[in-house]
């Protein structure tokens, strides 16, 4: 039993970094209805502005909230350079778009900093916290706090901000919102720079973890997507519910069912997503696209 | 200072198809206007040009101040209120939510007060406040609508066919509430409406629209003993 609740704490661990890149998608997406591949790409190369800042000499914390600032600046100048020349074309051509800043990011961090694999330090302290025969390493707990705090922060902003409130008009109906005196371009811009600075906090979680190499999100992004397909891509709250269950699910199928092992885990998101789209488009806590005239 | 509003020359469309060619009107500060038509005349398009949602040509004039060429965040921070086809509800949002961002623009104890205000107008939106809006009545969301639009405190409303798909009873209480504002405010009303009755009962100015052109205009009596107007819009002989 107790073996069983340690692979469930490691799974949330995991979740928890899934959820703040799903986190990310979601934010694009309810903004723009953009489903932005290059989010795992633009992560890891916020974490490699604060690898560069650490490697300078700068303490952790101090290079955290530098690329968070530089996270959210580079993600409002995608907007207005990349984003907004397409803004209603087509989906396939802001598809296209994305999968492009995808590939120009992975490069440039290739171009940048090499491909060579580096070591990022864990703000966290070493150790874990045992508790009747479960261990839970303060590297896990650090990421769910972390994780927990960014979703607490967010919600604070939309449900209690006045900006939040134009947020979320902007989301829900862009041409009303302009009626009612909302710069919509300026909000659009702003999704976006929030969302980079929600997906730069996943790689910095992800990146002690595994290595820091400029393909090192491939994987989380597929797990975040599954994540936001299954709570839902227009739920911010799915998002994060969403990627808890992913981590959990992927961890025990790779320990407990005998030929997925460590190798066949990878599997997990896409067999959750394939469930999902059967059975319930709209995710766990999407909204189905119904509304009384 | 007077807040009249002048159009002259208004021409606006979508891409290659014109659909106003050259429309001039005056409404004087605290007057309502009341803009009938046929289906395709050009009457919502001529709201959208207004409010800066159609790109459009001539000029338009509030108090002065230039409102061609502006986007439509830039007008409605200059007290213009739209309240446009398919009543522009924040569906997933709140009642009190909706209504607060009709007052976006503007900040303080002010909003407070008009949320007030707004709920005497609209005692049934009180009892609302926390339902999304999307679950309202077609009327109540017309009213919500009125409301969010009040909540700018505007020189100038906009109200696209009030009247659309609600009830004959439900449309004479909006009439006489949007009557009530115009009177306690001093708010000028643009108001399009395929109901020529309601609309010509609270307005002192109409003018007829086809085809993007205006054919017709007078005072709301006078249009409304207009005996081709009658044939066409009203439904009888005068």
């Amino acid at each position: 039993m107790a073996g069983f609740v340690q692979q469930v704490v490691e799974g949330l661990g995991a979740g928890a970094i899934y959820a703040s890149l799903a986190l990310a998608l979601v934010l694009i997406y309810q903004f723009t209805g953009i489903v932005n591949f290059a989010q795992g790409e633009l992560a890891m190369f916020s974490t490699y502005i604060a690898w560069q800042c650490v490697a300078a000499g700068m303490p952790f914390w101090l290079a955290l909230v530098v690329t968070l600032a530089v996270s959210f600046a580079g993600g409002m100048l995608i907007e207005r350079v990349i984003i907004r020349p397409v803004e209603g074309a087509p989906e396939l051509t802001i598809v296209i778009v994305t999968v492009g800043l995808f590939i120009f990011v992975n490069a440039a961090a290739g171009w940048i900093w090499t491909f060579l694999i580096k070591d990022f330090p864990n703000p966290f302290p070493g150790g874990a916290l045992e508790a009747a025969g479960i261990s839970v390493s303060f590297s896990t707990l650090g990421v769910l706090g972390v994780v927990a705090l960014v979703m607490g922060l967010l919600y604070v902003l939309f449900q209690y901000t006045r900006i939040g409130l134009g947020m979320r008009a902007v989301a829900t109906n862009p041409a009303s919102a302009r009626l009612v005196g909302i710069r919509v371009g300026r909000t659009l811009a702003l999704g976006w720079g929030l969302a980079a600075t929600v997906g730069a906090v996943s790689g910095v979680l992800v990146a002690p973890l595994l290595f820091l190499e400029p393909n090192m999100m491939g994987g989380v992004l597929i797990y975040a997507f599954a994540a936001a397909t299954l709570g839902g891509f227009d739920s911010p709250l799915g998002a994060v519910t969403g990627g808890l269950i992913v981590g959990v699910a992927e961890t025990l199928a790779g320990a407990y069912v005998g030929f997925i092992g460590s190798d066949l885990k990878v599997g997990v998101p896409l067999v959750i997503i394939l469930g999902v789209l059967l059975l319930r488009p709209q995710g766990l806590f999407g909204r189905a696209a119904v509304e009384r005239a | 200072m007077s807040t009249d509003l002048v159009v002259s020359d208004l021409v606006a469309g979508y891409g290659d198809a014109q659909v106003l060619h050259g429309v001039s009107f005056t409404v004087r500060e605290g007057e309502v206007c009341a803009i009938l038509g046929p289906n395709g005349a050009g009457k919502t398009t001529l709201l959208r040009a207004l409010s800066g949602m159609v790109k459009a040509r001539g000029t338009i004039t509030l108090g002065g101040a230039a409102l061609t060429g502006r986007p439509p965040d830039a007008v409605a921070r200059l007290g213009v209120a739209h309240v446009p086809e398919g009543r522009g509800t924040f569906m997933p949002l709140t009642v009190e939510e909706n209504l607060r961002l009709g007052a976006y623009v503007r900040r303080g104890p002010s909003v407070e007060e008009d949320l007030e205000r707004v709920h005497q107008y609209f005692p049934v939106l009180k009892k609302r406040l926390k339902q999304a809006a999307g679950s309202l009545s077609g009327g109540e969301q017309q009213m919500l609508a009125l409301g969010r639009a009040l909540m700018l405190r505007p020189r100038l409303l906009l109200l696209d066919e009030p009247s659309l798909g609600l009830a004959p009873l439900v449309t004479r209480e909006l009439f006489r509430i949007v009557r009530t504002i115009n009177e306690e405010e001093r708010t000028t009303v643009v108001v399009v409406e395929q109901n020529a009755h309601l609309a010509l009962g609270i307005a002192q100015q109409a003018h007829v629209l086809e085809t993007g052109r205006i054919v017709l205009s007078g005072t709301a009596a006078q249009i409304q003993a207009d005996e081709q107007v009658a044939q066409s819009y009203l439904g009888y002989r005068v």
